[in-house]
C-alpha cells in the first residue's frame, strides 16, 4: 500500500525549519540519535536501533567450492531485505528502487573496501572456502537505513565465530562449538555509512536525516570512513555539490565515525565480558523489559534556555496574596475559636438560655466559691462573665 | 507565557450513555476468529472464511444477513467508494489526460481531465495543449473536491468535479477521520451558523474552510483566494477542529448537527481544552443528550 503523500503544509514546515536550524526532534544538525547494539544469544547475531529506525542482522557461515576466478578466497555473501512491518510503504517481494540502493551500497561498502581479510577463509585451495552470509533485515523505517545496516553488519562481523576447521591433506574436519572455541573472522577496519541530506539546492546539510526529513530531501551523499580512509561515497538524487560541500562532509563523517566505531568496540568488550564471566546474554538480557504502560515515552528534550527569566518574571508579576489569618473570636468563657471549623459546642448552652439563668448561675457559683457568710466575696467573676457575654452576641 | 502541564494515570470510566444500549443488544459483533455460525447452510461473503466447517470472521465488524449470504462489515476498513458519494483527496500523480488522487482507499482514485471544468467553458473539446497544461490546473500536493462518478472494476473510483461546488481547495484545515464516522446524508457541504464551512468527506477527510464572502464564479472552482483570514474565522475553524476529533474519538456519527451541537457545547471550554480526556467526555455528553432529545 502506497504511504500518505506528505501535505504541502507539512513540506513547507520541514523546510522554514530547517532554514531556520530547527530540526523536528530538536536536534543540532550533525547530531545522531541514539545508537543502541544488542548482541543474541548467538554469534554473529546483532540489533541495532538508531532512534526508531530497528535494524537486525544475522551472520552465517557455510563450506562451499570457491569461484573459478578466485580459488583462495573465500565468498561474501550480502542480503538486506525491506520486512513489511518496517513501514505501509514496503511491500514483501518486491524490488523497490530503495532495495535496490541500499543492498548495492552495502556490498560496496563491505565487500570492496577490503575489511574483511577473505584469505584467511580459505581451507583447502580450489575445493573448500567459507561463505560467509550477512542477512541484514530491517524491522522499522524512521529514517536513515543505510547507516543503521552498516552497524549492523560490521557489528554482525565482529561478533560472528566461525567454527574451527583442521585439515590434513584433502581431509577436512569442522569442529563444533563444543569441541574446539569457535575462531573469530579477522577483520582489518571496520567500514561504516555516514549519510547526509541537502535542501534547498544544496544550502543546508543535516546529518542522519528522519523519516519526515528524508521525504523532503534533495540530495543524499553517503561517505564511508573508517580510520580516516574513505571507503565509497554515493551521491543520488542528481544534486550538485562543491567540492568544499564534500570536503565538509567527510570531516564530518571521520568525526561521527569514530564516535560510532567506539560505541560498538564498547558494546562487543561488554558482551565478551559478560559471556567470559558466564553471565547471562542474548536479546533478553539486553533489551529492556518494555510493558504496555499508560505514559510510556522515551525522553524528550524541552527547550529551557529562558525557563529561570520567565519563571522570575510570573513571580514578579503576580500580586502578593493577603495573608488569611482569622482572628480569634470569643465564644465563651475559656473558649475560643479560630477559623472554621465544627460548630462549638462548648459555649451554646450560655448563649441560649435566659439572662435569668445565668445569672442563677451565677449565684450557683457564689454559693461554690465560699460557703461562710462571715467572708466577704467579691464576684470578680461577673464582670468577666458579663464582657463575655456581650462579646458573645455580637 | 509558555507552561507546562502534568497529567498522572488514572483510571476513569467510559461514558456510555444508556439510550444507546438498546441499539447494541440487537447487532450481531464478531471479532477476528469468531464463529459465526456452524450451519454449512449459508454462502460465505466478504470477511468470512471457512475454518472447519465452520463459518468465521476475518475481520472485526457486524454481521449481515441476507437469505444465505453472510458476510461481515468491518467497523475500521478503508472507503470503499459508491456512486454519487462527496470525497476530497490529493493529487498525487500527473499522468497522461488524468490526475491520481489519494482518498484513503485501496487504490488511488482516478480524476479524468475530461472529468474536470476548464475555465473558459464547460462544453469545450479537451486539446493537446489542455493535456500539456495539466500541470497548471492541478498539482501534486493539491487538495481537491470532488464527486464519485463510476467504479473501475478492481474497485478503484473515477472522479469527477463538473460542478462549480466541487474543485481544487484553498484555505483551511483538514481532519483526518474514519469513514465509517461520517453519515450519509443529502448534501455534504454545509455553511455553519457559527462562521465557518465544512465539507464532510465520504472518504473520512473533512475540510473547515472559512465562509467565502461573496461565490467567484468565473474560474469554476479553480480559483483559491491567499487574502489573509481574520483570527475570528481561524479560531472558530481551530475550535471545530478539536470538536471533530472529540466527536470522532468517542464515534459520534458525524453530520452538520451533531458537528453544530458539539460546538455549542464547547464553547464554555477554552479551545485547547477540548482534547483533555475529562472535557472531551463532557461535551460529548452534552452533545448526545441534545441529539437523543432532537430525535424526538
Amino acid at each position: 500500500m502506497r504511504d500518505t503523500p506528505l501535505s504541502n503544509c507539512e513540506r513547507l514546515f520541514l523546510l522554514k525549519a530547517i532554514e531556520q536550524k530547527k530540526r523536528l526532534d530538536g536536534r543540532e544538525t550533525y547530531d545522531y540519535r541514539n545508537i543502541k547494539i544488542s548482541f543474541g544469544s548467538d554469534y554473529g547475531c546483532c540489533s541495532v536501533e538508531l532512534g526508531k529506525t530497528r535494524v537486525f542482522c544475522q551472520v552465517s557461515c557455510e563450506l562451499v567450492p570457491p569461484k573459478d576466478s578466485r580459488p583462495t578466497e573465500g565468498i561474501m555473501f550480502f542480503n538486506l531485505e525491506l520486512s513489511p512491518m518496517a513501514s505501509p510503504a514496503f511491500e514483501p517481494n518486491r524490488q523497490s528502487e530503495l532495495l535496490v540502493t541500499l543492498n548495492r551500497q552495502l556490498e560496496r561498502c563491505l565487500r570492496n573496501s577490503k575489511c574483511i581479510d577473505t584469505e584467511s577463509l580459505c581451507v583447502v585451495s580450489g575445493e573448500k572456502v567459507w561463505q560467509i552470509r550477512v542477512d541484514v533485515h530491517v524491522l522499522n523505517h524512521d529514517g536513515n537505513l543505510m547507516d543503521a545496516a552498516s552497524i549492523a553488519a560490521i557489528s554482525a562481523l565482529s561478533h560472528f565465530r566461525r567454527p574451527d576447521v583442521a585439515i590434513q591433506g584433502r581431509d577436512v574436519t569442522v569442529f563444533s562449538p563444543e569441541e574446539r572455541d569457535p575462531i573469530p573472522l579477522s577483520i582489518y577496519h571496520m567500514p561504516i555509512c555516514v549519510s547526509f541530506a541537502f535542501f534547498l539546492q544544496g544550502s543546508y546539510l543535516l546529518v542522519d536525516p528522519c523519516e519526515r526529513e528524508e521525504r523532503v530531501k534533495d540530495g543524499l551523499v553517503i561517505a564511508m570512513n573508517k580510520h580516516r580512509e574513505i571507503c565509497s561515497i554515493q551521491s543520488s538524487g542528481g544534486i550538485m555539490l562543491l567540492k568544499d560541500q564534500v570536503l565538509r562532509c567527510s570531516k564530518i563523517a571521520s568525526v561521527k565515525v569514530s564516535e560510532i566505531t567506539e560505541l560498538i568496540n564498547k558494546a562487543l568488550e561488554n558482551d565478551r565480558k559478560i559471556r567470559k564471566e558466564g553471565g547471562k546474554f542474548g536479546f533478553a538480557e539486553s533489551m529492556p523489559k518494555e510493558r504496555i504502560t499508560t505514559l510510556k515515552r522515551d525522553e524528550v528534550p524541552v527547550e529551557m534556555t529562558d525557563v529561570k527569566e520567565t519563571a522570575n518574571d510570573i513571580v514578579n508579576s503576580t500580586e502578593t496574596t493577603t495573608e488569611a489569618v482569622p482572628s480569634p473570636v470569643l465564644v465563651g468563657m475559656g473558649t475560643a475559636q479560630i477559623g472554621e471549623g465544627i460548630v462549638n459546642s462548648w459555649a451554646l448552652e450560655e448563649d441560649e438560655e435566659d439572662e435569668s439563668q445565668t445569672e442563677d448561675r451565677k449565684t450557683d457559683e457564689v454559693m461554690l466559691i465560699s460557703d461562710s457568710e462571715e467572708e466577704e466575696v467579691v464576684i470578680l467573676h461577673e464582670e468577666a462573665q458579663k464582657s463575655t457575654n456581650t462579646s458573645g452576641e455580637k | 507565557m509558555a507552561s507546562v502541564e502534568m497529567r498522572l494515570p488514572a483510571v476513569h470510566k467510559p461514558v456510555s450513555p444508556a439510550a444507546s444500549q438498546s441499539n447494541r443488544d440487537d447487532k450481531h459483533l464478531v471479532v477476528p476468529g469468531d464463529v459465526i455460525t456452524s450451519d454449512t447452510g449459508f454462502m460465505r461473503g466478504h470477511g468470512t472464511y471457512m475454518d472447519e466447517d465452520r463459518l468465521t470472521a476475518s475481520v472485526a465488524g457486524e454481521v449481515e444477513r441476507v437469505n444465505k449470504l453472510i458476510c461481515v462489515r468491518p467497523l475500521k476498513t478503508r472507503y470503499n467508494g459508491e456512486v454519487g458519494d462527496v470525497v476530497i483527496g490529493r493529487i498525487t500523480e500527473v499522468q497522461q489526460k488524468r490526475w491520481k488522487v489519494e482518498t484513503n482507499s485501496r487504490l488511488d482514485s482516478v480524476l479524468l481531465l475530461s472529468s474536470v471544468n476548464l475555465p473558459g467553458g464547460e462544453l469545450r473539446r479537451r486539446s493537446a495543449q489542455d493535456e500539456l497544461a495539466m500541470r497548471d490546473y492541478l498539482q501534486e500536493g493539491d487538495l481537491i473536491s470532488a464527486e464519485v462518478q463510476s467504479i473501475f472494476s478492481d474497485g478503484a473510483l473515477s472522479l469527477h468535479t463538473r460542478s462549480l461546488k466541487y474543485g481544487k481547495l484553498g484555505q483551511g484545515v483538514l481532519v483526518l477521520v474514519s469513514p465509517s464516522i461520517v453519515k450519509r446524508q443529502k448534501t455534504h457541504f454545509h455553511n455553519l451558523p457559527c462562521g465557518a464551512s465544512i465539507i464532510l468527506g465520504n472518504n473520512g477527510y473533512v475540510w473547515l474552510y472559512p465562509t467565502p464572502g461573496h461565490q467567484d464564479e468565473e474560474a469554476g472552482g479553480y480559483y483559491t483566494s491567499m487574502e489573509p483570514v481574520s483570527l475570528a474565522d481561524r479560531e472558530v475553524i481551530s475550535r471545530l477542529r478539536n470538536c471533530l476529533l472529540a466527536l470522532a474519538a468517542h464515534k459520534v456519527l458525524l453530520y452538520d448537527t451533531s458537528v453544530l451541537y458539539c460546538y455549542e457545547a464547547s464553547l464554555t471550554h477554552q479551545i485547547k481544552d477540548i482534547l483533555k480526556p475529562e472535557i472531551m467526555e463532557e461535551i460529548i455528553l452534552e452533545t448526545r443528550q441534545r441529539l437523543v432529545e432532537h430525535e424526538g
